[in-house]
């Protein structure tokens, strides 16, 4: 009895150490970093990567502003730089420029001190603080987790208050870095982007939603937006038009990001069932069709990264750009030939296809980046100011007869 | 379990010591024992092109030699060497102490009187520094056990197959196993500065075990600079 149990004993002990090795060689798939998510294995040796972030902003004189082609009448020239990974902007009251920031963590106050610009970091070590909305004295920033809220700020640049927290945002952190947009019904508008490239999403994800300036009342407002970092709401008619970023790692010609145009709440976009409003998922499309979806208002091109999405309501430009929807770009990685880096501009008129051409161009020269146009603000004058988050600058495009 | 740590005849400084000696014993008993001991001749061919920056650098990396090395390659336990790596990922790194996005009770205080251009100076005196193999007990068993762990978590997406690191992302190759144990358990407890948030997600699967064993799989690898 005792040596039969002693002999199990050494025969179980056998078998753990003859598994032990086998069991940890069949661990199971573990997902790759997101931005490589979705990669068929026939690609395992891509070189495409996101492009990285410097950790140093560029001097304004070693900026090629000179490479940019605008319509006759335009001229660029950098109005501020030393402003690491500047993204989202919003003028205060006082003429304060405010600027969020993705990977850099910061939040600036760009003061202007007769005619050169001060920079001040007025917010530090938040997460993706993208997304930058000015209202009745106060700043509200999205970070990925928090939206926080900056009371008297112009009065306080130097010494900034304790932010009031006014809303949590779900955990899932990519494509989560928000935009912020004031709407006509003095709600805060923002993306809670899907955390993946193609996946099913959370119910929390994949959508543009809004709440009350106090942080209450929160609403879905658009469902099957995979990644919308752009959005302004129409001069005239006041409805909402946001763009999207399309999935990686399928091909350099496929899917196009899109321009969407969501009249009403609860339109469902498509993703990630269909993409471009044409073509099903090859996963996550099998038994659903394009038609279901609310279907983009222009494909916009594939991988160029729309992010600035602004219309132009100044009176500084020719008669013909008002009303225009402007859109940067801040270019591909998913694809063998760069493509975007450009600002594009849209005209919508009633009954009538978008018309959809250049505006500004030359943010890159082959594969190389020149610039990376990220995010639209006006000046009071209807001047743009573009930001470039590649460059930590912000460029002045004015109009001239 | 083996115990980690530098060897006790390991030289405090390695500038002009003798050519690398790799001593590899073990096979026979359990646990498995790679001792490495590594002496690299500083391999510099002097910093003869060096610019104003690595110049600036280097004397502002004075205060860090005490425990970072005077050129980067840290000697003492725990201490990451700094040699050769990617100048952008060092400098992040200092942003991130600066703003409190990491926090160290020696670096915070330190990277908070930096400005943009100390970091950059200090960022590329590093990256031209020659990075030399650490001298650490490194657990052979362990190592061949995370070298399979290291694809399977997709650790070399980022920090390039040989784990040399690019832009932002670090050499993890042949740096310090107690600084690599101990960035890897922050990363899965979500409490190191992460400045996408890839790092803090690559670690949430991982167990103990696996922590142990992907750190002893890097630390094994040669130290060798970024390719360009």
């Amino acid at each position: 009895m005792l040596r039969i149990t002693l002999t199990s004993v050494v025969a179980a002990v056998a078998l753990v150490l003859a598994l032990g090795p086998l069991a940890e060689a069949q661990q199971p798939p573990q997902p790759p970093p997101a931005w490589q998510q979705g990669r068929p294995p026939d690609m395992a040796n891509s070189p495409l990567a996101p492009v990285a972030a410097p950790p140093t902003p560029t001097p304004a004189a070693q900026i090629q502003v000179n490479k940019i082609k605008l319509p006759p009448g335009f001229k660029i020239s950098v109005w501020a730089d030393g402003i690491l990974n500047a993204r989202q902007m919003a003028w205060g009251d006082k003429g304060t420029l405010f600027v969020g920031s993705r990977v850099a963590g910061n939040v600036y106050a760009v003061v202007d001190r007769g005619g050169r610009r001060e920079v001040k970091v007025i917010a530090k070590g938040l997460v993706m603080p993208n997304g930058v909305v000015f209202k009745d004295g106060a700043l509200y920033v999205a970070d990925i987790p928090r939206l926080l809220k900056y009371e008297n700020i112009e009065a306080n640049l130097d010494n900034p208050p304790a932010p009031k927290e006014l809303y949590t945002f779900p955990k899932e952190a990519h494509h989560n870095w928000r935009f912020l947009a004031l709407g006509p019904d003095g709600k805060l508008y923002f993306n809670m982007g899907a955390p993946c490239n193609i996946c099913m999403p959370p119910d929390t994800h994949a959508n543009i939603s809004r709440v009350n300036l106090d942080g209450t009342g929160f609403e879905y407002v658009a469902h099957g937006v995979r990644n919308s970092v752009g959005a302004d709401f129409h001069p005239v008619t006041k409805e909402l038009y946001f763009t999207n970023h399309g999935r990686d790692w399928a091909g350099d010609d496929f899917p196009n990001d899109t321009l969407h145009h969501a009249p009403r709440k609860g339109l469902h976009f498509g993703w990630p069932y269909c993409h471009q409003g044409d073509t099903v998922d090859p996963d996550f499309g099998q038994g659903r069709s394009c038609s279901e979806f609310a279907p983009p208002l222009l494909k916009l091109g594939p991988h160029i990264a729309p992010v600035g999405t602004r219309f132009y309501t100044g009176n500084l430009f020719p008669p013909e750009y008002k009303n225009r929807l402007f859109i940067a770009q801040k270019g591909s990685w998913n694809r063998t030939q760069k493509l975007g880096y450009r600002v594009m501009m849209v005209e919508l008129k009633v009954g009538q296809p978008p018309k959809y051409e250049v505006f500004a161009e030359g943010f890159h020269e082959g594969n190389n980046v020149v610039g990376r146009p990220t995010y639209i603000e006006w000046m009071r004058d209807g001047s743009m100011l573009l930001s470039d988050d590649y460059h930590g600058a912000i460029y002045h495009i004015t109009y001239q007869r | 379990m083996t115990t980690t740590g530098p060897s006790t005849t390991s030289p405090t400084s390695a500038e002009g010591r003798a050519p690398a000696t790799v001593i590899a014993r073990g096979g026979a008993s359990p646990p498995l024992l790679l001792v490495i001991i590594v002496v690299v001749l500083g391999a510099s061919a002097g910093l003869s092109a060096q610019t104003a920056d690595l110049e600036a650098g280097r004397r502002k990396a004075e205060p860090c030699g005490r425990c970072h090395g005077a050129d980067g390659n840290a000697t003492l336990v725990a201490m990451p060497s700094l040699a050769g790596q990617p100048a952008w990922f060092t400098h992040w790194a200092l942003i991130k102490f600066r703003d409190g996005r990491r926090k160290d009770p020696v670096m915070s205080p330190f990277a908070a009187s930096l400005s943009d251009a100390d970091m950059a100076d200090l960022a590329a005196y590093y990256a031209a520094q020659p990075p030399r193999r650490r001298q650490q007990i490194v657990d052979a068993a362990k190592a061949e056990a995370g070298k399979e762990l290291a694809t399977l978590h997709h650790c070399t997406s980022c920090h390039r197959p040989d784990l040399s690191g690019q832009n932002q992302v670090p050499r993890v190759a042949g740096q310090d196993l107690e600084y690599l144990l101990k960035l890897l358990r922050a990363y899965k407890a979500q409490t190191a500065g992460d400045l996408e948030g890839l790092m803090t997600q690559a670690a949430q699967p991982l167990t103990d075990a696996d922590i142990e064993n992907l750190a002893h799989f890097m630390a094994i690898l040669p130290a060798a600079p970024p390719s360009p």
